[in-house]
């Protein structure tokens, strides 16, 4: 049986305004899944993604990666894990966001490779031929010495791929990578996700991509106010009855 | 007065405006940055005293603080004014003026970054100082240079106040050979040299900017 890389159980989410945005909500990934979650807008997706990586504290239930806990709820407080224990949690995520967040003063190459060096401590070396590797494999090996804003929005969101990538992270995480992006662009990131879940990467990905996430996960999750209102394999949920499901999968299919 | 006596002193001067002038960013400018941090701290009490501090800086004429800063030792501490002091106080008092007014474009230009930049190093493993350093402030620094260029060219204006602690700088000198010679000339070259050293630093800060925009 595979390793469970992440656990997320009851998961709560309130923000400071009072909005209660995520109300119980579980997920189990495994070694090599790739789980999509759809949904809409407003959903609570992002914020699900937000609190696996820790970007926002959570309200209550709880996170752990590798078995291990990061965050947990006791005597109705939440705890965090020890900071060692953190930093090891830490290592085992990435995330892909929507609008890419590069570092635009760094060139491809250093966007890819400042963070295992200054981070992970890779010799610099080492750090530029894994880098190398990773260009070639998602077809930017001509842009390394390129700033971001000389990058189509296609190759840009590429290359945040590769410097996710390039902390080896046992899961990562996507945002409505295509989001911002044109149908033409959106094909070519697409096809790297693609070629990332046939080399068994654990993927967590938020899209509305509904051809895409039929195609690339192993499980979808539809998410409505919070809430999973459906969970399943993309045949399961593609062909339920479900008519608020149905509803909107009708209409981000063309 | 020969002409060539008169020119070497306001040259003189010329030196001592440019010190003051080149001190005054040595030490504005990193102090800017500290308390731009301790404005935007968590802490009520320490944004609190540096929101009055800028107020202060802010809100009272330089040629005032140049004076209090000046007898505040004896006033204060009951220490005797040596008259070296006067330079050493025109140095202090530009300076925390400056960084009052650099804090503000600092604060300005950090907060102008995109919270994305944090949440994607703080992802990727840096710490807070790491993407500081490595992330935010070169971009910061891109942002600020318009705002920046404007103050240094006001401080090289600026540095004439001086003249109230009688530092011998430009400006106190060209006022001194015009009242004794009654002449307006002395003012008129320190006009010119004043005039030239702004276009002088407009052209660097320009040189500056344009080496800058290797990035968007
Ligand atoms: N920082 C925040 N503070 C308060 N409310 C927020 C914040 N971020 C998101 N929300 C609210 O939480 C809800 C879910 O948002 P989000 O997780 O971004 O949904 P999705 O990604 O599915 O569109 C929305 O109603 C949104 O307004
Ligand atoms: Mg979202």
């Amino acid at each position: 049986m595979a390793e469970v890389l992440l656990e997320i159980n009851n998961l709560k989410k309130t923000y400071e305004d009072g909005n209660e945005v995520l109300k119980d909500f579980s997920l189990t990934v495994k070694k090599g899944e790739v789980v999509s979650i759809i949904g809409p807008s407003g959903s609570g997706k992002t914020t699900v993604l937000r609190c696996a990586t820790m970007l926002t504290p959570i309200s209550g239930g709880s996170v752990a990666y590798i078995g291990k806990k990061a965050l947990w709820e006791e005597d109705g407080k939440v705890c965090q894990a020890s900071r060692q224990d953190m930093k090891e949690i830490k290592k085992c995520f990435g995330l892909v966001f929507q609008n890419f967040n590069l570092f635009p003063h760094y060139t491809v190459m250093q966007n890819i490779i400042d963070a295992p060096i200054s981070v992970d401590k890779v010799p610099r070396q080492e750090a530029i031929e894994r880098a190398k590797m990773l260009l070639e494999r998602l077809g930017l090996s001509d842009k390394a010495d390129h700033y971001p804003f000389r990058l189509s929005g296609g190759q840009q969101q590429r290359v945040s791929i590769a410097r996710a990538l390039a902390l080896q992270p046992k899961v990562l995480f996507f945002d409505e990578p295509t989001s911002a992006l044109d149908p033409e662009l959106t094909a070519e990131v697409l096809k790297v996700i693609k070629q990332l879940a046939a080399e068994h990467m654990t993927m967590i990905i938020v899209t509305h991509e509904m051809q895409f996430a039929r195609e690339v996960s192993d499980r979808i999750i539809f998410m409505e106010h919070g809430i999973v209102q459906a969970q399943g394999t993309p045949d399961e949920l593609f062909d339920s009855d479900n008519a608020r499901l149905r509803d909107f999968i009708g209409k981000f299919t063309s | 007065m020969q002409t060539s006596t008169m020119l070497s002193q306001l040259a003189s001067g010329m030196l001592v405006s440019i010190e003051i002038f080149v001190l005054t960013l040595l030490f504005s400018l990193p102090l800017g940055l500290l308390v731009a941090l301790g404005r935007m701290s968590k802490s009520r009490i320490l944004s609190g005293i540096i929101k009055v501090y800028i107020a202060i800086m802010r809100g009272t004429p330089l040629m005032l603080q140049l004076i209090v800063v000046y007898f505040a030792p004896y006033y204060v501490f009951g220490i005797n004014i040596s008259a070296r002091f006067r330079f050493t106080a025109v140095i202090i008092a530009f300076s925390i003026n400056y960084a009052a007014y650099f804090a503000e474009i600092f604060r300005a230009g950090i907060q102008s970054i995109s919270v994305g930049q944090w949440e994607a190093a703080q992802i990727l493993g840096y710490t807070k100082t790491q993407t500081f350093f490595k992330i935010i402030l070169v971009q910061v620094i891109q942002r600020i240079i318009p705002p920046v260029t404007n103050e240094t060219i006001t401080l090289v204006k600026d540095t004439s106040l001086s003249f109230v602690l009688s530092v011998a700088e430009m400006f106190t000198i060209a006022k001194q050979i015009g009242a004794r010679e009654a002449s307006i000339v002395p003012l008129m070259v320190a006009g010119l040299f004043y005039f030239v050293f702004n276009y002088v630093v407009a052209f660097g800060m320009e040189y500056f900017e344009k080496r800058m925009s290797y990035f968007r």
